[in-house]
C-alpha cells in the first residue's frame, strides 16, 4: 500500500461516525480553551486527557486510541485557533503563541476591523493546518523510514537530543530548565523497572510500585497551576471587548495576506517540526519576517492585516509541524505534544518509526481527522466567532472551581486512588510556585514521558557493548545527535557570555514594540 | 527573580539528588545477562540533578538585586480552596462523587466570591449529579456512591 491508500483509509476512519463528534468536540473544546484566559493549549489537552480515557473506555483499544487522539488534537490545533480571539478583541492573549497577533489584531479590532482580523486568522490557520498535513503525510514516511534503523544507542542520543533541546529553549535560565528535566527522569524512576523487574524508590508502599503517574502529574502541574494562579493573583480582564461588525474581509485584506500566509504557514511548519522551538517562536519569527519584507513596514503595529495573518498562520501551522517528531520518531517537542504522547502509552500504543505500519488505521486516522477538523474549525469560527466572544466573560468565580472538579474527576476516574488525588493538589500548589519562579514545567513532563523509554534504550545499548559507555560515541548517528545536543547547551551559555546589554534590549525592540 | 525562593528550591532540590543517589546504592548493580544494573540511571540522573543545584544555588548569589515588586496576593481565597480541596480529596471515596463534588463546588464559588448563592447552587447541583449519573449510569465509569448512607447518588 503507498501513502495514497493509507491515507484513504485513514478518511475511513476519521468518517466513522463516533470520530467525527469526536473530533467536532475536541475543536469546539478547544476553541473554548483558546478563547477563556488562562487556559492554553497545554492545560486543555492535559485537563482533557482523562477524560477522554474514560469516554472512550467502550471501544477496542485500537479505536479507543484513534479517537482519543483525534480529540485531543483537535483540542490542541482548536485552542490556537480560538487563542487569537482574545488578542484581536482584549489585547489579551489566550494563550503565549498568540502573542505577536495583539500588535496589530487589536489596532485593527480598535478601526472597527476586528471582524476582517478574526477571519483572516481563521482563514490563515486553516490554510495553515492543510499545509502542516500536506509536509505531515511527505515527511512522515522517509522520517520513520531513517528511525527505524535506530538502534538503542541511536535511540538514546536522539531522546537526550530531545530533551535538551526543549530544556534549552524555554524559559528564562537553562538551569532550571535542566533542574526541572533532570527531575522529571527522576520522577520517571520510581516503581518498577521495566528492564529487570527490580522495585525502586517504593519504600515497600504499594501505590508506588506502579509508578508516579503521569497524567496526574501533567493535570496537576498544568491545569491546577494555572488556576491557583489566576485564585492568588485574581488577575481581571481589563479593557473592553471590541465590537465585531463585519465578519468576511475584503477583497483587498485577501490580496494583502495571501503571499504572508503561503511565508508563514511553510516557516511555522519548519520552525514546528524543530524540538523545544513551538508555535510561540514560530509567530514571533513570522511577524518579523513578514515586517522585514514588507515594502511599508511603519504600518506593522498600527493595524496591518499582515501583521494578524502571518503569525496566526505560523503558530497553527508549527502545532501541526509538531506533531512530526512526535509521531515519526516517538520523541515529543513540547508540553502539548508530550502529554499526547503520554495518551499515545496509555492506550499502549508506542509512537515511533513502527507506529506507521503497526497502527496505521490510528495515525493515519488521525492525520485523516485533522482535515476534517481544520474544516470544521473555518466553518464554525467564521458564524460562530461573536459567540465565542462571548466566553471571554465567563465569571472566574465559576470557572476556577469547575476546572479544580473537572481536574480531581479526570485523575480518580483513571487512577481510581485517593494517593493520586493528593499528588494531584500538590503538583497544582508545587507546578504554581515552580512557573511563577521562572521553572519551566514542560521539560518536566517531557523527561517524565521520556525517561523510561530513556533508560530502556541506555540499558539495551549498554548490554550490547558490554557496559561499555563508549558505544554512544562509537556508532556515527548517536554520535552526531550527542554533539548537536551538547552544543545545544554549549552555543547559547557562550552566546550569552558575550551578548551585551546593548544587543539584548534591541533584539527585545524588535520582537515585542516593532 | 527572586534570590531567596531560588537558593532555597536549590537548597531542595540538591536533597532530592541526595536522596535518588543513596537510594540507588540499595538497588541492585547487575541484572541478569548485562554488567549494568538498574541502579545506573538513577544514580546518573541524581548526580547529574545535584550538580545543576549546586550551580543553581551558586547563581542565586549573583543575581542583580532587583526591586521587589510588591504583590498583592489573595492568600485567604487560596487557602480556603486548597484546604476545601484537600478535604475534597481526602473524602470523595467515602462520602461519595456526587455530594462531596456538590459541598466542594458550593464552597469554591462562594470563596472566590461572595454572593450569586442561588446560581451557584445550580450550578454545583447540574454538574455533580450530571457528572455522576453521565459516567456512572450512562458511560459505566463507577465513581464513588453514597448510596450507602444517602440512599441515593
Amino acid at each position: 500500500m503507498n501513502t495514497l491508500d493509507f491515507l484513504l483509509q485513514g478518511f475511513s476512519v476519521a468518517f466513522q461516525w463516533q470520530n467525527i463528534v469526536f473530533a467536532f468536540v475536541g475543536v469546539l473544546i478547544g476553541t473554548a480553551v483558546g478563547v477563556l484566559p488562562g487556559i492554553g493549549p497545554m492545560n486543555g489537552v492535559a485537563l482533557l486527557l482523562p477524560i477522554t480515557a474514560s469516554l472512550t473506555a467502550g471501544l477496542s483499544p485500537e479505536n479507543a486510541a484513534a479517537s482519543a487522539l483525534i480529540l485531543l488534537a483537535g483540542i490542541y490545533y482548536g485552542a490556537m485557533y480560538g487563542g487569537s480571539t482574545t488578542s484581536i478583541l482584549l489585547n489579551t492573549p489566550g494563550e503565549s503563541a498568540s502573542v505577536m497577533t495583539t500588535l496589530d489584531g487589536y489596532q485593527m479590532a480598535k478601526n472597527g476591523r476586528a471582524g476582517a482580523a478574526l477571519a483572516i486568522s481563521a482563514i490563515g490557520s486553516f490554510v495553515a493546518g492543510i499545509v502542516a498535513l500536506v509536509g505531515l503525510i511527505l515527511l512522515a514516511k522517509p522520517l520513520s523510514k531513517i528511525a527505524i534503523n535506530f538502534g538503542p544507542a541511536e535511540y538514546f542520543a536522539l531522546m537526550v537530543l530531545g530533551l535538551l533541546a526543549v530544556s534549552g529553549l524555554v524559559g528564562k535560565s537553562m538551569t532550571k530548565a535542566l533542574i526541572m528535566m533532570l527531575s522529571g527522569l527522576a520522577l520517571g524512576t520510581i516503581g518498577i523497572d521495566a528492564v529487570s523487574g527490580s522495585a525502586r524508590f517504593t519504600f515497600d508502599v504499594p501505590v508506588l510500585y506502579s509508578g508516579m503517574s503521569f497524567l496526574t502529574i501533567a493535570v496537576g502541574l498544568f491545569a491546577l497551576g494555572e488556576v491557583f494562579k489566576t485564585v492568588l493573583e485574581n488577575e481581571k480582564l481589563d479593557g473592553r471587548i471590541a465590537k465585531i461588525n463585519r465578519v468576511m474581509p475584503t477583497k483587498q485584506d485577501m490580496k494583502d495576506s495571501a503571499m504572508p500566509i503561503a511565508r508563514s504557514s511553510i516557516l511555522g511548519f519548519l520552525v514546528g517540526v524543530l524540538p523545544g522551538a513551538g508555535a510561540t517562536i514560530a509567530s514571533s519569527f513570522a511577524y518579523v519576517m513578514e515586517k522585514k519584507i514588507s515594502k511599508d513596514p511603519s504600518k506593522f503595529g498600527k493595524g496591518a492585516i499582515e501583521g494578524v495573518a502571518a503569525p496566526e498562520t505560523a503558530n497553527n501551522a508549527a502545532a501541526g509541524g509538531a506533531l512530526i517528531p512526535l509521531l515519526t520518531l516517538g520523541i515529543p517537542g513540547s508540553g502539548t505534544t508530550a502529554i499526547m504522547m503520554g495518551a499515545f502509552i496509555m492506550y499502549n500504543i508506542q509512537p515511533g518509526p513502527l507506529l506507521f505500519t503497526n497502527h496505521p488505521n490510528v495515525v493515519w486516522g488521525l492525520i485523516a481527522s485533522m482535515f476534517v477538523g481544520n474544516l470544521m474549525l473555518l466553518i464554525l469560527n467564521m458564524p460562530l466567532v461573536k459567540i465565542f466572544a462571548k466566553l471571554i466573560d465567563t465569571p472566574i468565580k465559576y470557572l476556577m472551581p469547575l476546572i479544580i472538579a473537572f481536574s480531581v474527576f479526570g485523575v480518580y476516574a483513571v487512577q481510581y486512588t485517593r494517593f493520586d488525588l493528593l499528588l494531584l493538589i500538590a503538583c497544582g500548589v508545587l507546578g504554581y510556585f515552580l512557573a511563577k519562579n521562572d521553572f519551566p514545567l514542560p521539560p518536566l513532563v517531557l523527561a517524565l514521558v521520556l525517561g523510561p523509554m530513556l533508560e530502556n534504550n541506555m540499558m539495551r545499548a549498554l548490554t550490547l557493548s558490554n557496559g561499555d559507555y563508549m558505544i554512544f560515541l562509537q556508532k556515527p548517528v548517536s554520535a552526531v545527535f550527542l554533539v548537536i545536543a551538547a552544543l545545544w547547551i554549549i552555543v547559547p551559555m557562550i552566546l550569552k557570555a558575550k551578548k551585551k546589554k546593548s544587543t539584548q534590549s534591541k533584539i527585545k525592540k524588535e520582537l515585542f514594540v516593532g | 527573580m527572586d534570590r531567596m525562593f531560588d537558593r532555597y528550591a536549590g537548597i531542595l532540590f540538591f536533597a532530592v539528588a541526595a536522596f535518588f543517589i543513596i537510594g540507588s546504592r540499595s538497588i541492585s548493580t547487575n541484572s541478569y545477562g548485562s554488567s549494568v544494573g538498574p541502579n545506573i540511571f538513577p544514580l546518573g540522573i541524581g548526580i547529574l540533578l545535584g550538580l545543576v543545584s549546586i550551580r543553581l544555588i551558586y547563581e542565586t548569589f549573583r543575581y542583580q538585586n532587583e526591586e521587589k515588586k510588591e504583590e498583592k496576593l489573595e492568600y485567604k481565597r487560596f487557602g480556603t480552596l486548597l484546604a476545601a480541596s484537600v478535604l475534597y480529596c481526602l473524602f470523595l471515596e467515602n462520602i461519595g462523587y456526587a455530594v462531596t463534588t456538590f459541598l466542594f463546588l458550593l464552597i469554591g464559588f462562594q470563596t472566590m466570591k461572595k454572593g450569586g448563592i442561588v446560581a451557584s447552587l445550580l450550578i454545583s447541583v447540574t454538574f455533580s449529579v450530571g457528572v455522576f449519573y453521565i459516567f456512572n449510569n450512562l458511560l459505566n465509569v463507577p465513581l464513588p456512591s453514597s448510596s450507602n448512607w444517602l440512599g441515593i447518588l
